[in-house]
């Protein structure tokens, strides 16, 4: 078996020309395939890494009650209980924030938009001026009590400048109308597609115009030391709160028709059930952003359609080469039946030709593909990128899972092997006599 | 003697203010009956015009089914035609909306909007000022050159759109002629005028309103009521199977 092998792999570098040809189509492949899937595998945890901390927290916990005539009311009024248990779970907290949100239309000179304004303890959450890099205005003008922080997309869009006052109209926690005035204290840098859900408020203006209480607040966040540790965390959390006799919402229920994502199916049981005081709601940033998995799943998809497409060219062209040299080796193989190489040996021959062929071209694919990532993730792309939310710390990155890549591999012998299988066919079937008789 | 006259005329100011400030629940009851059809079915149409700047105006038209003794609405969207068969239903505070592109109902809301303009849900229903509002103040005051009572509400409760509402009532027959909607925050949000008012079997209804968003300048809405009757309506129009119905 070694010396057909060796055969092969001799046939293989005495056509240095037509092999390095054939390898670089089938590197080229797998190189772009490589890149796809490396920005997917980095992609998810980017983009959950970069959430969490815009909304301050791997995993969150809000309150819910019942008000008159049984309308939710989101609220958290006493959070000992989930202070104690965050600690008493041994999640590795980095810190615990308190939010409340609305969503209103922002009114200026006769422009309106739709948005969603945070309000948060800028004080304490120091982090979110490192992560929203301001294009205009500056966070120490946060101080003042109805200060806002706006996008520049919003900020275009409403035409308005550091310094103006904004009014917003929206809605009570008991959803009476309320409006409120801010003042524009900064506007971020574009944030693409999210850019409508960053807006920034003081916590304490935002709870005025909900109609909430000092102290109370709507929903808290748990920062993590990494996303790593989110769905373990959040399990202990949740286990620690149950004991403590907390009220609350089952994690993980799903639909009967898997359409929902587990943070909509969340919100559905809450909206079916019935209970008094406040019953808390524990997610992670991982539901939040289930849909992210599926644009995950979609890249994924894309790769292995190019991967398919890509490789049934190439598959051709292989497919027509070796059955040239089939051809061109007739006569060899007419010798080498004639001197006792039975059928399987030719076979194996032309087999291990490809095996060798496609596992050169893959690797020196995925190390072409590893070159173009490390020199892709050097380039600083800024915080204020349109694409921040998709990088780390301003870079490109990209991460290949190994199994993904040893899969790649596996797939692109098999096709090769497919590809050669007909000529190799061919050649084992070709009786010594009809070979050394048949003239090129 | 001119402090005896000063006494006088203050004594009889006061006296006045008083028996106005006893009159007010009287006013305001008198304002929920006008918009009570307890006892009878009411049914009507309301074209609902809104102008925003820079659009061109919109038309909506919406058919409106109450049956006030048991709480329940039913309100068909008629105008515009993409939205023709979307529908509202109230059963006790329950408030449904139907989609027949989606053929679900979902929750909705009594402070809710119709279609994009103005008005709420809760402009075309029962009101019920004395439950929902105290009286903070009461005053005298002119609407143009008419005469009317000020009478200054806040809500008793947080299931209203309005936190506070002043309300123009003419003096000389109990009819609204404004009303201002406040915000929790104190803030103006909307003025409502009733320029027309159809008399319906003894009540004074509204057949014009006019409603000016106060926060966007050069918005409003003016709804129009058509159509007006209180014939009984089938038991079946108040219920979900009604608005299914009407879309096949």
């Amino acid at each position: 078996m070694n010396t057909i092998a060796n055969i092969a792999f001799r046939n293989l570098s005495r056509q240095k020309k037509r092999t390095i040809l054939l390898g670089s189509a089938i590197a080229f492949g797998v190189m772009i395939v490589t890149l796809i899937n490396g920005f997917a595998g980095a992609f998810s945890a980017n983009v959950s890494e970069n959430f969490s901390n815009l909304m301050a927290g791997h995993i969150f916990i809000s309150g819910t009650e019942k008000g008159p005539n049984d309308k939710d009311m989101s609220v958290i009024r006493n959070d000992s209980s989930l202070t104690t248990a965050v600690e008493a779970s041994g999640a590795p907290a980095k810190y615990i924030t308190r939010r409340s949100a609305f969503s209103g239309t922002l009114i200026f000179e006769g422009k309106k938009i739709r948005t969603n304004v945070d309000g948060a303890q800028l004080d304490k959450e120091t982090f979110l001026r490192e992560r929203l890099l301001l294009k205009d205005g500056s966070w120490d003008s946060m101080t003042n009590e109805t200060a806002l922080i706006l996008s520049e997309k919003i900020a275009n869009k409403l035409n308005v400048d550091v310094g103006d006052r904004i009014l917003v109209q929206m809605q009570t926690v008991n959803g009476q109308n309320n409006v409120g005035e801010f003042t524009l204290a900064g506007i971020s840098f574009d944030a693409g597609i999210f850019g409508q859900m960053m807006s920034y408020a003081n916590l304490s203006y935002v709870n005025e115009l909900l109609g909430l209480a000092p102290g109370e607040y709507q929903t808290m966040g748990v920062m993590l030391d990494g996303l790593k540790n989110t769905e373990v965390s959040a399990t202990e959390i949740y286990a620690r709160l149950n004991e403590a006799g907390v009220q609350l919402f089952d994690r993980g229920v799903k639909d009967e028709t898997g359409a929902e994502t587990p943070f909509q199916a969340l919100l559905r049981q809450q909206n079916k059930e019935s209970w008094e005081g406040v019953k808390y709601r524990l997610f992670t940033i991982n539901e939040m952003l289930s849909q992210i998995k599926q644009i995950v799943a979609a890249l994924d998809t894309t790769a292995a359609i190019i991967l398919v497409v890509l490789f049934v060219i190439i598959m051709v062209g292989i497919t027509n080469t070796f059955s040239m040299v089939m051809f061109e080796r007739i006569g060899e193989i007419g010798t080498m039946r004639a001197l006792g190489v039975q059928r399987g040996g030719v076979r194996s021959m032309f087999l291990y030709e490809a095996v060798f062929l496609a596992l050169g071209g893959a690797i020196a694919g995925i190390i072409l593909a590893l070159i173009a990532m490390a020199g892709i993730s050097l380039i600083n792309f800024g915080m204020d990128s349109p694409a921040f939310l998709i990088m780390k710390n301003g870079h490109m990155s990209f991460y290949l899972p190994p199994l993904k890549a040893v899969g790649n591999v596996i797939i692109i012998a098999l096709l090769t092997l497919l590809a050669v299988s007909s000529p190799a066919a061919k050649a084992a079937k070709l009786t010594p006599a009809e070979a050394l008789r048949t003239q090129k | 003697m001119k402090r005896l006259f000063a006494a006088t005329i203050l004594a009889i100011a006061a006296a006045g203010s008083a028996a106005f400030a006893q009159d007010v629940p009287k006013i305001l009851a008198t304002l929920d009956a006008q918009s009570d059809f307890t006892g009878k079915d009411f049914a009507a149409v309301y074209t609902i015009v809104s102008q925003k700047p820079g659009e061109k105006d919109s038309v909506s038209q919406v058919r409106m089914f109450r049956r006030d003794a048991k709480k329940q609405f039913a309100m068909l969207v008629v105008l515009p035609e993409v939205n023709k068969g979307q529908g509202y239903l109230r059963e006790e505070d329950n408030v449904w909306f139907y989609d027949p592109t989606s053929r679900k109902f979902s929750f909705s809301s009594i402070k809710e909007n119709i279609q994009n303009s103005e008005a709420k849900n809760s402009d075309l229903t029962k009101k019920s000022i004395l439950d929902d509002y105290e009286v903070v103040s009461s005053k005298e005051g002119t609407v143009g050159k008419i005469a009317v009572w000020i009478i200054d509400l806040k809500a008793k409760t947080n299931e209203v759109s309005y936190d506070r509402s002043v309300l123009y009532v003419r003096k000389d027959k109990t009819m609204l002629l404004k009303q201002e909607d406040y915000s929790v925050s104190g803030r103006l949000m909307r003025t409502n005028l009733f320029p027309k008012y159809v008399e319906l079997e003894g009540r004074l209804m509204p057949s014009q309103i006019l409603i000016i968003d106060e926060l966007n300048p050069g918005e409003r809405s003016q709804l129009t009521l058509t159509e007006q009757s209180l014939a009984t309506l089938p038991e079946k129009v108040f219920t979900k199977a009604f608005l299914e119905q009407v879309n096949k």
